[in-house]
């Protein structure tokens, strides 16, 4: 899940003020459980996840992990 | 799941069967690929399919005695195909000097071969290739045999000279001027491991075996004019090739029978249908072959028969290119995989289920009771892809929940005697329906999910509609109502286990209620019905329509012509296509009737819950069926109806038409979104009964103190994406509330997230104020953990 992941971005948190940081993240879907680079809030943990990534390779894990 | 059943079921699918030509070819050349080879013009393509079957083809194909065309299956509709004409002119057109053969070690045994006929010739090329060293006893001084007897009839002297050539050039060697005879043959069987006796006469009678060509147990083997006891060229080459593989099996000691069943001639199970098949006279030869054109000609009367009936009805089955017999491989793979992909999840969970490819099937194969114990199988073993159904099963427990659910017997005489005092009511059929209530529960209006969903404000017209006519006839029997959902949605999963809890709540109601005859307006309703709670009596709404008189409507004559999309769910209900058509006519339309109506009705891509799961499948079935016709179509399925309209083809529900409501030709008809459809099922409950029961529903709606405006851009996202407005409402309330979301400084734009069971929705947004712009939605399953 390491291509396509964006390290800066312009949204930051809007609860703590927060430019987001790109921090190891742990991830899980059914039997498949992962650490991946993503971005996030430092001090509120908050995980940002963008449309490409969401509909990109999430959603092709997701579906591998389903036909495992 | 017993695969090897499904294995044997498989093996009866005669999509692989040949056709009858290749069956009763005794070598079995591949005559659909070489007519292909012709038409295309590639006529040394079609030389080398001959050379695959036939030894010596460059010879045989000019005098083969093609029982082949006796058979054929065009011989009926302008002549049987001139197969052996073909092969004269491909062997003009198309012959090409075969490759130096590569000398191999001949180490695997030593042969003789008694006789250099046409038999021997080729049980010695072919025994030759399988690696033995092979000696020809020929009693003459050249080799050939009955070959020689077309010399200048058919073939030319210097065309058989350089053919027979081969054999020495292969290695093989030749003792001419050599008579065997039966008294010295003994000496021969005990210097080689094995004899092929062709000689096309001899002294003694063997018993020879007709599979094996085998005598007895012993090293010889008999093929040719003394095995066939006629004169055919083809049948005499047949014998060699396999007396050759006869052979071969004795001196390695293999099975001498095992899978030899189709050698020879034999019966193909493939029947292929000529009723559609236009006649076309056999193409007549202008000089002494066929030319080139004349042959591609002929090539193209070929029908090529395969039996595809499946495949040409089913637009799943095009998708994925796959026959019966493989898709039972597919599954059968699939389901005993340990490791790896499961690659055939979304193939298995394409399929409709609407039990066509059944009813065109020739042998009566039908692929939906095995994909429906298949996705059970995958369900059961925790292998079913949670995404493929999850949306519409969420959907299914909404339906089932208090949102929709309601089961109330009719309103007493005592109950809505306020209704009498009005005299417009007072004297319709419905209040006179009223005020004859029994108490007793004939009968139960079940007008299910999806009609309820797109079709809600005709629900309480029909209600209404039924009381007063059913009541009018049988006073003894009222008319309740039941809103729920049959459980469909959870068959269709293959999720079993969810079945019990839909079912037995409708058993409980029925029991309860008094065992009253349920009327479905819903075909998929009607499946389920069939195949879970067969002891409940069911009527379609069609039927009672039919029977007791349809509500009251402007009758003209003379109305268009519209075409008419059966449910696939009622294929097997002759009653109810009757009574629908009835309806349609006495509406004064007339019917455009569909090539795959009633019993073969088409799926809408709806069934099977495809669009949920492969909505691209789905658009492949909306368009396949609309293509059809050019006529409007009309439907009593409410799901064909969103499915039919969707693609973009205008549709009427049959209670369109019955109440009026054929909306203007030019206006685009649009249906509700799927949000919107779970609006509808909840205000239709809180409208029935206030209006018909006089009972204030308490709003169960959350209230927000924002407004959500969603572009038609938008909408077209959630729908594609199944996110409901609902959800949204949920995840903005949340970023509120909690300040739980992302601020874009340069757009001003928020992104925030929830999780809402097994999903995270994210909604990217713009605030004015307590107005929400909704700029974007997307979701995923994937659980991040935050912290």
């Amino acid at each position: 899940m390491k291509d396509h992941i964006e390290t800066t971005t312009a949204w930051v948190c809007d609860k703590c003020d927060k430019a987001l940081v790109s921090q190891k993240v742990k991830v899980r879907y059914l039997e498949g459980n992962f650490e991946v680079d993503l971005l996030k809030c430092p001090e509120c943990n908050m995980v940002f996840i963008g449309e490409d990534l969401a509909l990109g390779k999430i959603l092709e894990v997701e579906k591998s992990l389903e036909d495992k | 799941m017993d695969l090897d059943k499904l294995l044997e079921i498989g093996n009866q699918c005669i999509h692989s069967e040949p056709p009858v030509c290749v069956a009763s070819c005794p070598v079995h050349m591949d005559v659909i690929a070489f007519v292909h080879e012709i038409e295309k013009g590639n006529f040394a393509g079609a030389y080398k399919i001959m050379e695959q079957k036939i030894p010596f083809s460059r010879l045989i194909g000019k005098i083969c005695d093609h029982p082949c065309e006796t058979l054929c299956v065009r011989k009926g509709v302008g002549g049987s195909i001139r197969i052996s004409e073909l092969e004269k002119t491909v062997i003009d057109l198309g012959y090409t000097i075969p490759k130096k053969p590569l000398l191999l070690p001949k180490n695997k045994g030593n042969i003789a071969i008694i006789g250099g006929g046409l038999s021997g010739c080729v049980a010695a090329v072919e025994l030759n290739k399988k690696g033995y060293k092979v000696t020809i006893y020929e009693k003459t001084d050249r080799i050939g045999g009955s070959l020689w007897e077309y010399e200048g009839k058919g073939l030319e002297t210097a065309v058989i000279k350089e053919e027979l050539l081969v054999i020495e050039k292969k290695g093989i060697s030749i003792c001419y001027n050599t008579e065997v005879l039966e008294e010295n043959l003994y000496s021969y069987r005990g210097k080689y491991d094995a004899l092929y006796l062709g000689a096309g006469e001899w002294s003694k009678a063997y018993r020879i075996n007709p599979e094996t060509f085998q005598v007895e147990n012993s090293s010889l083997f008999i093929g040719g004019k003394i095995q066939s006891h006629n004169h055919s060229v083809i049948m005499s080459l047949s014998s060699g090739k396999r007396a050759a593989v006869s052979i071969d099996r004795y001196i390695t000691k293999t099975s001498m029978l095992a899978s030899r069943e189709r050698e020879g001639i034999f019966e193909t199970k493939l029947t292929y249908k000529i009723d559609n098949v236009k006649p076309i006279d056999v193409v007549v030869k202008s000089s002494h072959n066929y030319s080139e054109n004349e042959a591609k000609d002929e090539a193209s009367r070929c029908l090529k028969c395969q039996c595809d009936a499946c495949i040409k009805a089913c637009v799943h089955m095009q998708r994925y290119n796959i026959t019966p017999d493989r898709y039972i491989r597919s599954i059968c793979h699939n389901e005993r995989i340990v490791l790896g992909n499961r690659t055939a999840n979304t193939m298995i969970n394409s399929c409709t289920e609407c039990g066509l490819c059944k009813e065109v099937c020739p042998i009566g194969i039908g692929m939906a009771d095995i994909i429906h114990a298949t996705r059970e199988s995958m369900v059961e073993r925790g292998k079913m892809p949670l995404s493929a159904h999850d949306f519409a099963l969420k959907d299914m427990q909404y339906s089932q929940s208090d949102y929709f659910s309601l089961v109330r017997k009719q309103p007493s005489k005592e109950a809505s005697k306020n209704l009498f005092y009005y005299p417009v009511i007072a004297f319709s059929a419905y209040a006179r329906g009223l005020y004859k209530g029994s108490g007793k529960t004939g009968y139960l209006f079940y007008p299910g999910c999806q009609l309820s969903s797109t079709h809600a404000d005709y629900i309480g017209d029909i209600y209404k509609h039924l009381v007063g006519v059913i009541k009018d006839k049988d006073a003894d029997n009222d008319v309740g109502l039941y809103l729920g959902c049959c459980g469909a949605p959870a068959d269709w999963a293959g999720r079993f286990d969810l079945m019990p809890e839909s079912v037995q709540k409708i058993h409980k109601t029925w029991e309860e209620m008094g065992e009253p005859t349920f009327i479905l307006a819903c075909s998929s309703c009607a499946s389920t019905f069939e195949k879970y709670l067969p002891m409940i009596k069911t009527l379609s709404l069609w039927e009672v329509f039919d029977t007791y008189g349809l509500p009251e409507v402007d009758i003209k004559k003379g109305k268009r012509e519209l075409c008419i999309h059966d449910a696939c769910a009622t294929r097997h209900n002759s009653a109810l296509h009757e009574s629908v058509r009835s309806i349609v006519k006495t509406l004064g339309y007339s019917i455009h009737e569909l090539e795959y109506s009633k019993e073969k009705a088409k799926c809408c891509g709806y069934g099977g819950l495809v669009s949920c799961a492969n909505p691209e499948q789905a658009e492949d079935f909306v368009k396949d069926r609309i293509s059809e016709s050019e006529a409007d179509v009309l439907v009593y399925c409410a799901m064909c109806k969103d499915a039919i309209v969707k693609g973009n083809k205008r549709a009427y529900h049959i209670l369109d038409i019955i109440y009026g409501n054929e909306i203007n030709q030019d206006s685009p008809q649009k249906m509700p979104t799927l949000s919107e459809r779970q609006n509808n099922r909840k205000h239709l409950k809180q409208r029935l009964l206030k209006e018909i029961w006089g009972e204030e529903v308490m709003n169960t709606e959350n209230i927000y103190n924002f407004t959500l405006h969603i572009s038609e851009d938008v909408f077209a996202i959630l729908e594609k994406r199944f996110i409901l407005v609902s959800d949204i409402e949920k995840v903005i309330d949340n970023a509120i509330t909690k300040k739980e979301r992302f601020f874009n400084p340069q757009t001003l734009h928020y992104l925030a997230r929830l999780r809402l069971q097994n999903v995270t929705y994210w909604v990217k947004y713009a605030e004015e104020g307590t107005d929400i712009f909704i700029k974007d939605v997307y979701s995923h399953r994937m659980e991040v953990v935050e912290g």
